[in-house]
């Protein structure tokens, strides 16, 4: 077993180290509200529907950020118009919606046969890397977990009168509206900036499981942030030191670390519906 | 056969800690009519889903005569899932047995007599969601007809009906009665109610129940309906009238 | 002739012959199935159920087992885990999936990745027609003729209970039991797909095809047969395209049951003929309340 002390003394480790945290400030402030809102799959679905132009970016030699910001932005767009028109938060299109993500990801396959000549390029998108971080990854994650701070601290009231009851919120006005919208936003380009350490299919590690763990034993807002930020970070560096030891990407370890963290609380504190 | 068609004593239900339902005691007989009185969050549902053995009741006991024919509200129904009204009407033959089969000639020709006999005998081919409110309605006890049940249940048969659906409706009623068959009709139709055999008051518990002339007095209507309740002054004595709440969807 | 040689030359190869009679076994099952999937909003399990499997079939591909077998094993445990998970009433079911889902697709990942596992990765989340065995094709024959006969044999009251849950439960159904049921064939139908379309793909078979046909199909038992006939042909055409474009076969598959639906949805009837088409819309019906 290698020591713990290696993520601070190895390069690449101390990077990863850094963006793990950076991404865990951003799990648990947008976390506490992606679960609050019932964001989860939308997050993952922002995640997973990059993937196509981040295969195409690589072939083209655009920026991978560029592209899947460019993405990300567009999806966030389309659902609050979707909700909208719907008017029901947009759950009638969920169909049209799953489809649309298998349609990204195939698209992405059939674009990564043509552009990687290995499946390791594939995997790294797909569940991160350890490696392969690079500063403009952690300034992306650094933007983002101060404007997600930011954002919640002055946004976080609307969010949670627009989650609490929806068809009132159209009488909050337009304010409302665009709160809304830039909290789908936000979450969109969180999950670009996770993409990196945690790959397209696993965003939800560390933004939704740090949070739903907090949720099993706190129930107001202030605490569901810092006890999400708590757990979140704790799950970022164990994850992060078991990636190492296995010689696995960071997604996965994450992934598993988080969902087992839940199922321990959840059985522990156990309130489950009957 | 016993002429006792439905014995209900003490019954209680609920969906979780609370009881919705309380101490509900009644008695009907074959060819009386019992009007369940209520409003919304009363328990009326709740009644008729004991009663349908799709809910277990917490407490108490119920006695049917064989299983009831429903007659449900047409906002529990799905108006656009592709069926048309003979479809609706045959859904009732699935009590017989034999579900996995395909109708058979008998079966679609019941159906298509019930569907005569409530006047939609011409649009048994018109798919549900098109058809009008009145003529959902009357899709639905179609359906409920088939069944040949002694006993059945009617959640609000005439709400949202055009008079001519109405008056066919009652039409209807008047013969199931004359057939022997038990109606349980929950309504929120106070006047309507003078004229059944029994009426019952439910306010999540039972509050009377008995002949109208005995229980529609202003006490039971009170404790029943509490501030729904207008009564308005006539001439010729008074009438009271509730004030509907319908809730379309959640 | 020379269009149809280009057309037929799939069908020389045997790889792409089982191929397609694969994906026209397992197609013709999930897209008569998809009816049920789309009217009960199954979509959401029917995702998670494919994703949280992964773990399964990469144990069974680590043991070299028969891929079916992990499939349905895990299946099985993501079921219980998703069930468990989706029904704490602290963070609701969107959120209690994604757990279980993300914390399986992990897992599954993990093991994978590890060093020392073979690498079939690709394989597992984008599915691989054209490595389909003997077994996978006796196994979507079972599916298609025992799923086939319990679709047909449920056909009333499953229609029943979609049209009025309370009815049903009248006539001596109980809705919680056929939804059960509909779920445990669900899952059947996800473990033989996954074969040939990968965990994260097969959920095209199950939703496209009703998605194409649901405003042009007049009745459930129609909308059931075109929705198969469209799950057949997008697999034909997935596997030409897969021949002679190079392109990977789960996903050209995948995409062509995507395009039909987007085509599907795309070709409304008018409006004046359309309002006897346009199914499932919002669900209009009151959620069974207490009380009322």
């Amino acid at each position: 077993m290698p020591s713990p002390l290696d993520l601070a003394d190895l390069p690449f480790l101390r990077e990863a180290l850094l963006e793990l945290v950076l991404l865990a400030v951003t799990g648990g402030v947008l976390g506490a509200w992606i679960v609050l809102r019932r964001l989860a799959f939308f997050s993952h679905a922002a995640g997973s529907a990059t993937f196509p132009g981040l295969v195409a970016a690589d072939a083209s030699g655009v920026s991978p950020t560029i592209a899947g910001l460019a993405v990300a932005l567009g999806y966030a767009g389309g659902v609050q118009r979707a909700g909208r028109a719907a008017g029901e938060g947009g759950r009638d299109h969920g169909e049209a919606t799953a489809l649309l993500l298998v349609a990204a990801l195939a698209t992405g396959v059939i674009l990564a046969s043509d552009v990687f000549e290995s499946g390791a390029a594939v995997d790294r998108l797909l569940f991160g890397t350890l490696l392969g971080l690079d500063t403009a990854d952690l300034v992306l994650s650094a933007v983002v977990a101060v404007i997600a701070a930011a954002g919640a601290v002055a946004l976080g009231r609307t969010w949670s009168a627009v989650g609490f009851d929806p068809d009132g919120a159209d009488a909050l006005g337009l304010s409302a509206a665009r709160a809304d919208l830039s909290l789908l936003v936000l979450v969109a380009v969180a999950a670009v900036a996770a993409i990196p350490a945690v790959g397209v299919l696993l965003v939800t590690a560390i933004y939704v499981l740090p949070a739903a763990a907090a949720r099993m034993f706190t129930t107001s807002i202030r605490g569901l942030v810092a006890c999400a930020l708590g757990v979140a970070l704790a799950e970022g560096i164990v994850g992060l030191y078991l990636a190492y030891w296995l010689d696995v990407p960071a997604g996965p370890p994450v992934a598993m670390l988080g969902a087992l963290v839940c199922l321990v609380l959840a059985a522990a504190t156990g309130r489950s519906a009957a | 056969m016993s002429a006792t068609a439905v014995r209900v004593e003490q019954l209680a239900a609920g969906y979780g800690s609370e009881p919705v339902l309380e101490h509900v005691t009644l008695e009907a007989r074959a060819g009386q009519s019992v009007c369940v009185l209520g409003p919304n969050g009363g328990g009326k549902t709740t009644l008729f889903r004991v009663l349908l053995g799709e809910l277990e009741p917490t407490a108490g006991s119920v006695e049917l005569s064989g299983r009831p024919a429903y007659m449900a509200q047409t906002e529990r129904t799905r108006l656009d899932f592709p069926v048309t009204a003979l479809d609706v009407a045959l859904m009732g033959t699935l009590a017989a047995g034999r579900w996995w089969l395909p109708p058979r000639r008998t079966e679609r020709d019941a159906a298509a007599v019930a569907l005569e006999r409530v006047g939609l005998g011409d649009r048994a081919g018109v798919r549900f969601g098109e058809l009008s409110g009145g003529q959902r309605q009357r899709a639905l006890l179609a359906r409920a007809l088939v069944q040949d049940a002694r006993v059945l249940l009617l959640d609000e048969p005439l709400s949202g009906v055009d008079p001519a659906s109405a008056r066919l409706i009652n039409r209807v009623f008047d013969e199931l009665r004359s057939e022997g068959r038990v109606l349980l009709v929950a309504s929120h139709d106070v006047e309507s109610a003078r004229s059944f055999d029994l009426v019952l008051c439910l306010n999540r518990h039972q509050v009377a129940f008995g002949a109208p002339a005995e229980t529609l007095n202003r006490a039971a209507l009170q404790a029943t309906y509490g501030h729904e309740l207008i009564v308005l002054e006539d001439g010729g004595g008074t009438r009271a009238v509730t004030v509907q709440h319908h809730e379309h969807g959640h | 002739m020379e269009v149809l040689d280009f057309l037929v030359d799939p069908l020389r190869s045997g790889i792409d012959r089982r191929a397609l009679l694969e994906l026209a076994l397992v197609g013709g099952f999930c897209g008569a199935l998809g009816f049920w999937v789309v009217t009960e909003r199954l979509a959401y399990s029917a995702e998670s159920l494919s994703h949280g499997l992964l773990p399964g079939l990469v144990l069974a591909a680590l043991a070299g087992a028969p891929l079916l077998l992990g499939a349905a094993g895990g299946a099985l445990v993501a079921a219980a885990l998703i069930a468990f998970a989706a029904r704490d009433p602290r963070v609701g079911p969107d959120t209690g999936t994604a757990v279980a889902v993300t914390g399986l697709v992990g897992l599954g990942a993990l093991l994978a990745l590890a060093p020392e596992s073979p690498q079939r990765l690709e394989e597992l989340l984008f599915g691989d027609p054209l490595g389909v065995t003997d077994g996978d094709l006796a196994a979507a024959a079972v599916l298609l003729v025992l799923g086939g006969a319990a679709l047909v044999a449920l056909h009333r009251p499953l229609s029943a209970a979609a049209f009025d849950a309370g009815g049903a439960a009248a006539v001596g159904f109980r809705p919680a039991l056929l939804r059960l049921v509909l779920l445990v064939l669900l899952a059947a139908a996800v473990a033989v797909a996954v074969q040939g379309l990968g965990t994260l793909l097969v959920l095209a078979v199950l939703i496209g095809p009703p998605l194409a046909v649901r405003h042009h199909a007049r009745s459930p038992a129609r909308a059931m047969l075109a929705g198969a006939a469209v799950a057949v042909l997008a697999g034909v055409v997935g596997i030409e395209v897969s021949f002679h474009a190079h392109s990977a076969a789960g996903a050209s598959v995948a995409l062509a049951l995507c395009a039909a639906a987007a085509l599907g949805s795309a070709l409304r009837p008018s409006p004046g003929a359309g309002r006897r088409g346009a199914w499932p819309r919002s669900r209009r019906r009151a959620q069974a309340s207490p009380g009322r």
